[in-house]
């Protein structure tokens, strides 16, 4: 870290996974002037994130949010590299692997190897614990979690989340992080779900219901609750999104650990899982998609 | 961050002999490889790379460079007199240049709502320089404050408006700094006095704007609340009908950034030719038959015309039409589309010069013409001296 006027700059910052959020947290950090370092578990999948951050940006550039110009800054500034040596000089890492706690401890376990002590690690995690997390790091004070929503470069909103040893000035530096990000933050102590996935999760699942037990299409639903309550995506799509594999385990740890039947994910969630159905990512959940996630219309999706 | 070391008077401001000492430019400040170029009055252009991570150490580079043994041209700092900064947005609050101070950094960190872009990162460059010449008086040059003196009937939308009470929602108009400067020079040009000139302004280059002056002031411009509004630009769209942006956004699936960048970055002669916004690109591609760099700059120059004509109207004739900006000052055959056809205003042009008339002073017109076409390369760093000059003297 350079520290200038007392203030903290992060000019490189190192990212674990490169997957859909990872590379979104690197290319908010790259259009902010700030350099990404994307550690991947091999050198296949070094060339395939690589490959789907053009997708991403190309995408985009359709979407006319970014230029030409802009593409190639982030080809520039974002690095994908498959040894955690190469992370040993960032200024910040932040973690954005699955959410399964062994993984996330290796993680916390390689990078304490090659990080200097005074590093800060922001553990990106949606119901894990971050006391538990950190606990693997050899620094459970410099660990904070920091829950980003999807799309994370359309979402002003992160939970910044404090395990019990988290310490202030750690959570000054997410906070400081974020708000460099232009991301809205709010403080959260360590707790299944925080805010944002608890209060979603009955939503989603109740919809779910809603269209296993014949009320209406899953069209139906997610245009309900569209028009009527004013979301941008239905609850339905949202699922697609998030993926359905990963919503299913964020509810079986949700209703694991608070123990409440309104965790309980619904049947037909679980059918869909089973069936490969695992939403945008495979082309198809509740509804279905096109290579580029676009809704395909299907005649009112699953039922 | 731009430069020029510029020496100046009362006596120099008279004789319109001020003097360039050196100028230059640092870029990509905040990378490992951010370049200074570095130009002094005698002697050779340079260029460096080097690792300038913020505002602070470009402006000690900057001070080595007018420094050093070899290329400076000054022995030491304090030969530096005062500093002028370039402020894009003065809100309301500035009609003129002011010296700063703390009451006046504040007032203008009151503006970056309007400004969100701009005004932050030229108070950095403020505090920086202030840091390193502490005892230096500065002074805020703003690009908004010429067009102060618009009235309400051309400054004002046709919203609500209580919308301009809460929120300061008006035109403010944007390139005030070399609009006035070269009404200033034309009226030298023309050897009028001020309350005798009727000029319109045409500052084209990668953003554009027109200005209507009478008698030294600005009574509209085409910019806006923010430099979007008015002609076609490089990138950006100039005026559309504003319910485009919600059926854009309804019809491509936009979010709001999106659609800022579409207005931004993908439109103007960028967007219509799909080639490029460099308008010398477009005449040479317009040369070989391309459809829509021919497109571009018919919109382009149709656009310059339509306000030309409208700012006749509103001054009530017009002693001069001015060209400058990248485009203005070396584009002869934009400027002749831009006033094909206005020759029943009595705005004459001579050809032979226009065609001859590259990045240079001149008078285009025929001593026939009523209304004169003048091409005047734009000096917004001189203006920013001279008036820093002036506050410094009545300090003192």
């Amino acid at each position: 870290m350079v520290p200038i006027g007392g203030e903290m700059e992060f000019r490189t910052i190192g990212i674990v996974g490169g997957g859909l959020m990872g590379r979104s947290i690197a290319r908010e950090l790259a259009a902010d002037g700030r350099d990404a370092i994307v550690l991947e578990l091999s050198e296949a999948r070094v060339r395939e994130c690589r490959e789907a951050l053009e997708a991403d940006l190309d995408l985009e550039l359709q979407k006319w949010g970014i230029t030409e110009t802009d593409k190639r800054i982030a080809l520039r500034r974002i690095r994908f590299v498959a040894s955690v040596e190469e992370l040993s000089e960032v200024d910040l890492v932040i973690e954005s692997i699955p959410d399964l706690m062994e993984s996330k401890r290796r993680v916390m376990r390689e990078l304490d190897g090659v990080l200097p002590k005074d590093r800060v690690i922001i553990t990106n995690t949606e119901t894990l614990s971050i006391s538990e997390i950190g606990q693997a790091s050899g620094r459970p004070d410099k660990v904070v979690g920091m829950h980003f929503l999807y799309p994370v470069a359309q979402t002003e909103l992160v939970e910044v989340v404090r395990g019990i040893d988290t310490s202030d000035e750690t959570f000054g530096v997410a906070r400081h992080f974020a708000d460099l990000l232009g991301k809205t933050i709010i403080e959260v102590f360590e707790y299944p779900g925080y805010v944002t996935t608890r209060a979603i999760v009955p939503l989603l699942n109740e919809a779910m219901y809603i269209v296993m037990e014949g009320v209406a299409r899953a069209e139906d639903v997610d245009l309900a609750l569209r028009h009527g309550f004013e979301m941008r995506v239905g609850p339905l799509e949202y699922a697609d999104t998030i993926g359905l594999d990963r919503l299913m385990a964020s509810m079986d740890h949700l209703f694991h650990e608070l123990g409440e039947m309104k965790y309980r994910p619904c049947p037909l969630l679980r059918k869909l899982v089973r069936a490969g159905r695992l939403g945008k990512k495979s082309g198809r959940g509740f509804f279905v998609y096109d290579g580029d996630g676009n809704r395909v219309e299907s005649g009112g999706g699953a039922r | 961050m731009k430069y020029q070391l510029i020496e100046t008077s009362a006596e120099q401001i008279e004789s319109d002999s001020d003097r360039m000492l050196a100028r230059g430019a640092v870029t990509r400040i905040g990378t490992s490889s951010a370049q200074h170029v570095y130009c002094p009055e005698e002697g050779k252009k340079s260029s460096a790379v080097a690792e300038i991570l913020e505002h602070q150490e470009a402006i000690q580079v900057i001070l080595r460079a007018l420094t050093s043994k070899e290329s400076g041209v000054l022995s030491d700092a304090s030969g530096i007199g005062a500093v002028g900064h370039r402020v894009v947005h003065g809100g309301e609050k500035f009609s003129q240049s002011v010296l700063m101070d703390r009451e006046v950094v504040e007032e203008i960190e009151d503006c970056t709502e309007l400004a969100p872009l701009h005004n932050p990162h030229n108070l950095r460059g403020y505090q920086a320089a202030r840091r390193i010449l502490p005892h230096a008086p500065h002074a805020a040059v703003f690009d908004t404050a010429f067009h102060q003196t618009m009235p309400p009937h051309a400054y004002l939308y046709g919203l609500p408006y209580v919308l301009y009470k809460r929120h300061g929602i008006r035109r403010y108009g944007f390139h005030g700094t070399s609009h006035r400067y070269v009404s200033w020079r034309s009226r030298v040009l023309l050897s009028k006095p001020r309350e005798k000139t009727r000029l319109i302004s045409c500052h084209l280059g990668n953003g554009a704007s027109i200005a209507a002056i009478d008698r030294g002031r600005s009574l509209d411009t085409s910019m806006g609340f923010t430099p979007l509004e008015g002609l076609l630009m490089g990138t950006r769209c100039g005026d559309i009908d504003p319910s485009l942006i919600f059926f854009t956004m309804h019809k491509e699936g936009l979010v709001e950034y999106q659609m800022t960048a579409l207005l931004n970055k993908h439109s103007g002669l960028f967007g219509v030719s799909g080639l490029s916004n460099d308008m010398a690109e477009l005449l040479e591609e317009e040369k070989t038959g391309h459809e829509r760099a021919h497109l571009a700059i018919e919109i382009f120059c149709y656009r310059v015309k339509k306000y030309i004509a409208a700012y006749m109207g509103v001054l009530g004739g017009v002693h001069a039409i001015i060209f400058t900006g990248g485009i203005g000052e070396n584009a002869p055959s934009i400027r002749e589309r831009c006033i094909r056809g206005l020759q029943f205003a009595g705005v004459g042009l001579d050809h032979q010069l226009n065609e001859q008339c590259v990045g240079r002073e001149m008078d285009l017109s025929p001593g026939s013409a009523t209304a004169k076409v003048l091409v005047i390369p734009t000096n917004e760093e001189l203006i920013i001296a001279r008036d820093t000059f002036r506050l410094v003297e009545d300090l003192s």
